[in-house]
């Protein structure tokens, strides 16, 4: 590097230190540091009982959210990516118009939608049908988790979407192929990339997610993110116990990206379309 | 045997009110090598898009082989075609993109190896099957989109400018190398181009086309011996054009100065084009010329040399190519043979605004 460049660069530099470097050497030396000096027991203690079963749940209901968020939005990127100017730019602003919205009202706002005398309920009965219960079960959690999550599955699989050349879809029907083969031959093999990024911008923050399972689970169940934010704040001294759950959740995270990538070279041997 | 393959009968297309062709009509014989040729934008691409299916005309029908194929889908048309910049597909090999259309058809493995090692024998792409196709250079994907084109055995293969993002020896080795497969398997190319050159050297019969008409259907040598009109003759080498009255048959006058001509069939006192090619000028001294002018410039240019000649009384100057360079500022006089005189109707169009931007790519 030479020595403009890297003058250039330390601003960055000092940013990532203090906003990623530091936070991540202070959860490291929570998860290992105690008042005696170093020790396992922090790490050893989440493989006990309750964390590694909300360990496991969340990874659970993420994993269902990320599948449904996968199979709604596929189509939906896949509609936009298909229509003209005005409306593809209108469709994806539809899409981007929640998440301008804080993710705590919007939660909020699913709560008073779903609750046993919410909006959908008194609706329902309104004409005439048995209203459903919903609210305070796992599948308002997954719901939730969709709802906040699915347009970071459809954007990133909408602007590879838009790359692919028109040009070889032709190719493709030159050469014998009629819509449904162009799309199973050639659309979805070069989406693929999308289809991974959008599953890593999915279903890592629905595993770690805390606030959802507490408005919209009813707190009967809680979920790795909230058993964190509680080790933090509410619990006494627990704040080495949460950064070892931090530190493992942020290593099943990186493993499970890893694996998400490598997949993506081994299928995209050809590489991306530029 | 000539039967006729494709056959496009009045076809017209617009896209956003503007014309792109204006009542085309074709016919081309089966197993014949066909140019369309003309400058950027005059509806080449349009034309091949049309009869691949991807475009439908306004008006007017395709005949594929006789029948009528108007409403029948691109996949579904016993064609193929070489994209303009490949179109190769990124996500596959070598060997899966020729074997694209075969598995499509659902050919056993064992059929499609044999075709796609037969392609690759064909366009000299032996030993490539394994490689990405986005690690391939300009010439080799070239020869890939070929190979997957011909895989289904097509009766036409529809070319659109397939060597143009190649440099001239590559170009010049890929013509030769097109025309061989076009001979070995004895199928229709439907070529397009906007190389004079190229179209010369490896067409049965070109189509000059230009603003979305037709200028002029014939074989290359029909075409540079006897274009129609001044814009053909400018397009398919550089000509010098100018101003000419028809006093009766045979008897031409220009550069103030009257001619005998071959020409007939004009109407007597009728102004028209003067088309008189660089290397039909005859150059003597100053007092044996039809016409005189001033030598501007001379340049050698390999195997003859070329003169810029101003001829008092003439806007343009005139272009003269001769195996004798004179000297820069001398007076010499000019004269043309009967035979190399083309008289011409009078093109309304400008020559220089309809073809100029397609010279930094012909070389
Ligand atoms: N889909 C389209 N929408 C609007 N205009 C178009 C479309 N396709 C072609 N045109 C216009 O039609 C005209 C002819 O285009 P075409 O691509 O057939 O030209 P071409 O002869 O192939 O030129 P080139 O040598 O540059 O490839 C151009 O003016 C182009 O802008
Ligand atoms: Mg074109």
């Amino acid at each position: 590097m030479n020595k403009k460049s890297s003058v250039l660069a330390a601003p960055f530099a000092l940013w990532i230190l203090i906003f990623t470097v530091v936070p991540l050497a202070l959860v490291v030396y929570f998860a290992f540091w105690g008042d005696n000096g170093f020790t396992l027991d922090f790490i050893k203690s989440i493989g006990e009982g309750e964390y590694a079963k909300s360990l496991g749940t969340s990874i659970w209901l993420g994993a269902i959210a990320t599948v449904i968020c996968l199979l709604l939005g596929y189509p939906v990127a896949y509609i936009i990516s298909r229509a003209k100017g005005i409306s593809q730019r209108t469709m994806v602003m539809l899409i981007m118009l929640p998440q301008w919205m804080n993710f705590l009202l919007r939660t909020y706002a699913l709560m008073s939608l779903l609750e046993n005398n919410g909006l959908i309920n008194t609706w329902l009965r309104d004409i005439g049908l048995d209203p459903i219960n919903i609210i305070n079960t796992r599948a308002a959690v997954v719901l939730g988790m969709v709802y906040d999550f699915l347009p970071f599955m459809v954007l990133p699989i909408y602007s590879v979407m838009t790359k692919i050349d028109h040009r070889v879809t032709e190719a493709a029907q030159d050469l014998g192929a009629n819509g449904f083969v162009v799309f199973r031959r050639v659309i979805l093999p070069l989406s693929v990339p999308g289809i991974i990024s959008g599953i890593t911008m999915v279903f890592v923050p629905a595993v770690s997610s805390f606030i959802i399972s507490r408005l919209l689970g009813g707190g009967k169940e809680m979920l790795i993110g909230d058993v964190i934010e509680m080790l933090f704040i509410q619990v006494e001294g627990g704040r080495n116990v949460g950064a070892a759950l931090s530190l493992v959740l942020m290593v099943l995270m990186l493993i499970c990206m890893t694996l998400m990538n490598h997949f993506d070279d081994s299928e995209d041997s050809g590489g991306m379309i530029a | 045997m000539s039967d006729t393959i494709i056959s496009l009968r009045g076809v017209s297309v617009s896209f956003d009110g503007e014309t792109v062709l204006d009542n085309l009509n074709l016919d081309i014989e089966d197993g014949t090598f066909v140019t369309l040729l003309g400058p950027s934008g005059c509806g080449k691409t349009t034309t091949l898009r049309i009869i691949g299916g991807f475009v439908r005309q306004d008006e007017g029908d395709v005949f594929f082989a006789g029948e009528n194929i108007n409403n029948v889908p691109p996949h579904k048309r016993k064609l193929n075609t070489v994209f303009q910049r490949y179109a190769l597909f990124p996500h596959l090999n070598v060997y899966e993109n020729i074997a694209f259309g075969m598995r499509i058809q659902k050919k056993p493995e064992s059929e499609i190896k044999a075709k796609v090692t037969e392609l690759l024998g064909l366009v000299s792409l032996e030993g490539f099957e394994k490689r990405s196709v986005n690690t391939l250079s300009g010439g080799q994907q070239q020869r890939v989109a070929i190979a997957r084109a011909l895989a289904n055995d097509p009766k036409v293969l529809l070319l659109d400018e397939p060597l143009g993002a190649l440099d001239l020896k590559l170009r010049k080795e890929m013509q030769v190398e097109l025309k061989r497969i076009q001979h070995s398997l004895g199928i229709t190319f439907l070529y397009v181009t906007h190389d004079q050159e190229e179209a010369l050297s490896m067409s049965d019969v070109i189509v000059v086309m230009n603003h979305g008409i037709v200028q002029q259907i014939g074989s290359p040598l029909d075409i540079y011996n006897e274009p129609v009109n001044g814009f053909v003759a400018d397009f398919i080498g550089e000509s010098n054009i100018v101003d000419g009255i028809m006093y009766a048959d045979c008897d031409v006058e220009f550069c103030g100065a009257r001619m005998v001509c071959v020409d007939t069939g004009f109407a007597p006192m009728e102004e028209v084009d003067v088309v008189v090619r660089p290397e039909d000028v005859i150059v003597v001294p100053a007092e044996e010329g039809f016409f005189t002018g001033t030598v501007l410039s001379s340049t050698f240019k390999g195997v003859h040399y070329e003169m810029i000649v101003d001829v008092p009384g003439q806007d343009e100057d005139w272009m003269i190519q001769s195996t004798v360079t004179q000297e820069v500022g001398a007076t010499i006089g000019m004269k043309v043979d009967p035979e190399n005189i083309h008289i011409m109707k009078k093109y309304t169009g400008d020559y220089a605004s309809d073809i100029d931007y397609t010279e930094n790519v012909v070389e």
